[in-house]
C-alpha cells in the first residue's frame, strides 16, 4: 500500500452563501487496522481560515504546527490575519520547497476573504493549487467524494442546508472506503459564528446514529451547540 | 516412395555410436554454461505467477465458527473490498450447502461460491447413492481433495465446513493450499486476529445458544471495528440437530453505538487546539 493510503482520510470543503464548511473523518488507521476514532485533521488558523490536511498522519501534525507557527509570526509582524489567498500561496511554497522529499499530505484550505466571500482550494503533495468555486475534496475517499458532492451540491446554500449537504456527502463517500470512517467532524463558518459538529456514523457510514455533539469555548466568534 | 528422406539421413548420421558413450553425455563447455546461465536467470512462468497474483484477492473478511455444547455457531461479516474501495456491504459469506451443513466464504468469492455449490451436489449424490446423509468429515474431505488437485493454480479459498451429523457437531477448516483441519474454534480472514482475541477470551464449552450467539456477534463486531476490510452486517447462524437456522443479522455500525453509546459531554479544552506532543 502506498504511503498516501497508509493512514486513510476523507476531506471535503464546500462553499455556500457567504459561508463555507470543511468536513473530515476522524478515523486514524495503519493500513487496514483502525488505531483511533478521534483524530483531528481540520485545524483553525484564524477565525475565518481553516485548513484540513489529508494523508500521512505524521505529516498532518507536522504541517499543522508549521503553518500555525508561520501564521502567528505573520500576525506579530503585520498585526492582522492572513488572507486565504495569501495563505494558500504560503502553503504551496512550503510544499514545493520540499519537492525532493515531499510531505505526503494534501491540504484543503477554506476561508472567508474580502467582503466575506468564501475561498476554497486544495493542493497535491507538491503544492499545485486547485481552486474551485463549489467544492474541493482530498483523501483516500476522494473519488467517492467527488461523486457525492457533484450530486448534492447547489450554489448559494444557506448555512443550515450547507451543513446538511456536507454531512451527507461525507457520510455517503466514507461508506465506500475501507480506509476512512468512524465519525466525522464538520466546521461551518459564517461571518458571525463558527459551528462545530461531530457526526457519529458507523464504519462504512451505515444508517447512522446522527447524534451530533459540539462544544467548545472560544475566542471572539460566537460558537453554537448543535444537535443535528 | 523410393526417394531418400534427407532429414532421416541426418538423423542416422547424428545417432552414430560415438554419442552413446557415457563420457560424451554432458560436458561443461561455453555452450552449456551459456544455456544454463540463461535458464537460471529467466523467469519462464512469471506471467502465470503474475496472473495468479492478480486474480487472487487478499482475504479481506472475518468469519468464525466454534463448537459448543448445543451445536455449532457460525458468524461472518458482509463486506467485499477491492484494495481500498468497498465494492459491497451485503455479501452473503455464509453459504448454505444443504439444510444441515454450512460453509463460510473467505478469499475469492467466485471460488467459494462455485466449489461450495459443487460440494452440495456431491453431498446430494452421496445421499442418493448410499441412502444416508454424508458426514461432515466426508464432506470436508471431498472438498479438500478437490482443492488439493487445483493446488498452485490460483484458487483462493479459506472455508470452514460446519454441520451436524450422526456423531454430533462437526467443524473443519479447509483451504485452497489443500489443508484440512478438524477443530473446535476457527476464525478465517484479515480480521481473524481481532476476532480470536474476543472469541478465545469469552469461550466456554457449556454456553447457551443465546450466549454463544452474543459471543459470535461481538467477536465479528470487534473484528470489523479494527479491520478496515471487514464490515457491513454481522450475521450469526446456529447449526443444531435439526439443521441450521439464521439467528441474527445486525449492522455493525449500529452494534458499535449499542455496545458503546455516545455520552454527550462538555469539552473543556478547545477542540481546535492540538494538545502539545
Amino acid at each position: 500500500m502506498s504511503f498516501v493510503q497508509y493512514n486513510g482520510s476523507a476531506l471535503v470543503a464546500m462553499t455556500g452563501k457567504n459561508c463555507f464548511a470543511v468536513a473530515s473523518n476522524r478515523h486514524l488507521g495503519v493500513q487496514h487496522q483502525t488505531v483511533a476514532t478521534d483524530f483531528q485533521r481540520v485545524f483553525k488558523i484564524h477565525e475565518k481560515l481553516y485548513i484540513g490536511l489529508a494523508g500521512s498522519a505524521s505529516d498532518v501534525q507536522t504541517l499543522h504546527e508549521l503553518l500555525d507557527n508561520r501564521h502567528k509570526f505573520y500576525q506579530l509582524q503585520q498585526e492582522r490575519d492572513m488572507k486565504p489567498e495569501a495563505f494558500a500561496n504560503i502553503v504551496s511554497q512550503i510544499l514545493y520547497k520540499k519537492k525532493s522529499a515531499p510531505y505526503v499530505c494534501q491540504p484543503v484550505i477554506a476561508g472567508l476573504g474580502d467582503d466575506d466571500k468564501p475561498f476554497i482550494c486544495t493542493m497535491d503533495s507538491f503544492g499545485a493549487k486547485k481552486l474551485a468555486k463549489d467544492f474541493v475534496v482530498a483523501g483516500t475517499a476522494s473519488k467517492s467524494l467527488y461523486g457525492a458532492c457533484e450530486a448534492m451540491y447547489k450554489s448559494d446554500m444557506e448555512p443550515d442546508e450547507l451543513l446538511e449537504t456536507v454531512s451527507q456527502a461525507l457520510q455517503a463517500s466514507v461508506g465506500r472506503d475501507c480506509l476512512s470512517g468512524w465519525s466525522g467532524l464538520v466546521f461551518l463558518v459564517t461571518p458571525t459564528e463558527v459551528r462545530e459538529t461531530i457526526l457519529n456514523f458507523g464504519a462504512g457510514g451505515g444508517p447512522a446514529a446522527p447524534v451530533a455533539l459540539a462544544a467548545s469555548g472560544g475566542a471572539a466568534a460566537k460558537k453554537k451547540k448543535e444537535e443535528a | 516412395s523410393l526417394e531418400r528422406n534427407h532429414s532421416f539421413q541426418l538423423l542416422l548420421r547424428f545417432n552414430s555410436i560415438r554419442f552413446y558413450k557415457y563420457e560424451y553425455r554432458f560436458q561443461w563447455n561455453w555452450i552449456t554454461i551459456f544455456f544454463s546461465f540463461i535458464y537460471w536467470n529467466t523467469d519462464f512462468d512469471g506471467f502465470q505467477k503474475k496472473a495468479i497474483q492478480m486474480v487472487k484477492p487478499a482475504k479481506g473478511t472475518t468469519t468464525l465458527a466454534f463448537i459448543f455444547k448445543e451445536g455449532v455457531m457460525v458468524a461472518a461479516d458482509s463486506r467485499a473490498s477491492m484494495g481500498g474501495y468497498i465494492s459491497s456491504q451485503s455479501v452473503k459469506k455464509i453459504i448454505e450447502i444443504n439444510p444441515y451443513m454450512l460453509g463460510t466464504m473467505a478469499g475469492g468469492a467466485a471460488d467459494c461460491q462455485f466449489w461450495h455449490r459443487n460440494l452440495g451436489i456431491k453431498c446430494r449424490l452421496h445421499e442418493l447413492a448410499n441412502k444416508r446423509r454424508i458426514s461432515v468429515t466426508g464432506a470436508s474431505k471431498l472438498l479438500a481433495n478437490i482443492l488439493y488437485s487445483y493446488r498452485g493454480m490460483g484458487l483462493s479459498v479459506g472455508t470452514m465446513i460446519a454441520g451436524w451429523d450422526e456423531t454430533g457437531p462437526g467443524l473443519y477448516y479447509v483451504d485452497s493450499e489443500g489443508g484440512r483441519l478438524k477443530g473446535t474454534r476457527f476464525s478465517v480472514g484479515s480480521g481473524s486476529p481481532y476476532a480470536y482475541g474476543v472469541l478465545d477470551n469469552g469461550y466456554r464449552y457449556d454456553m447457551s445458544i443465546e450466549e454463544a450467539a452474543e459471543l459470535a456477534r461481538r467477536s465479528i463486531y470487534h473484528a470489523t471495528f479494527r479491520d478496515g476490510a471487514s464490515g457491513g452486517v454481522a450475521s450469526v447462524y446456529y447449526v443444531g440437530p435439526n439443521g441450521w437456522k439464521k439467528l441474527s443479522g445486525d449492522d455493525v455500525g449500529e452494534l458499535h453505538y449499542m455496545y458503546y453509546p455516545v455520552v454527550p459531554s462538555t469539552v473543556e479544552q478547545e477542540m481546535a487546539e492540538v494538545p502539545g506532543a
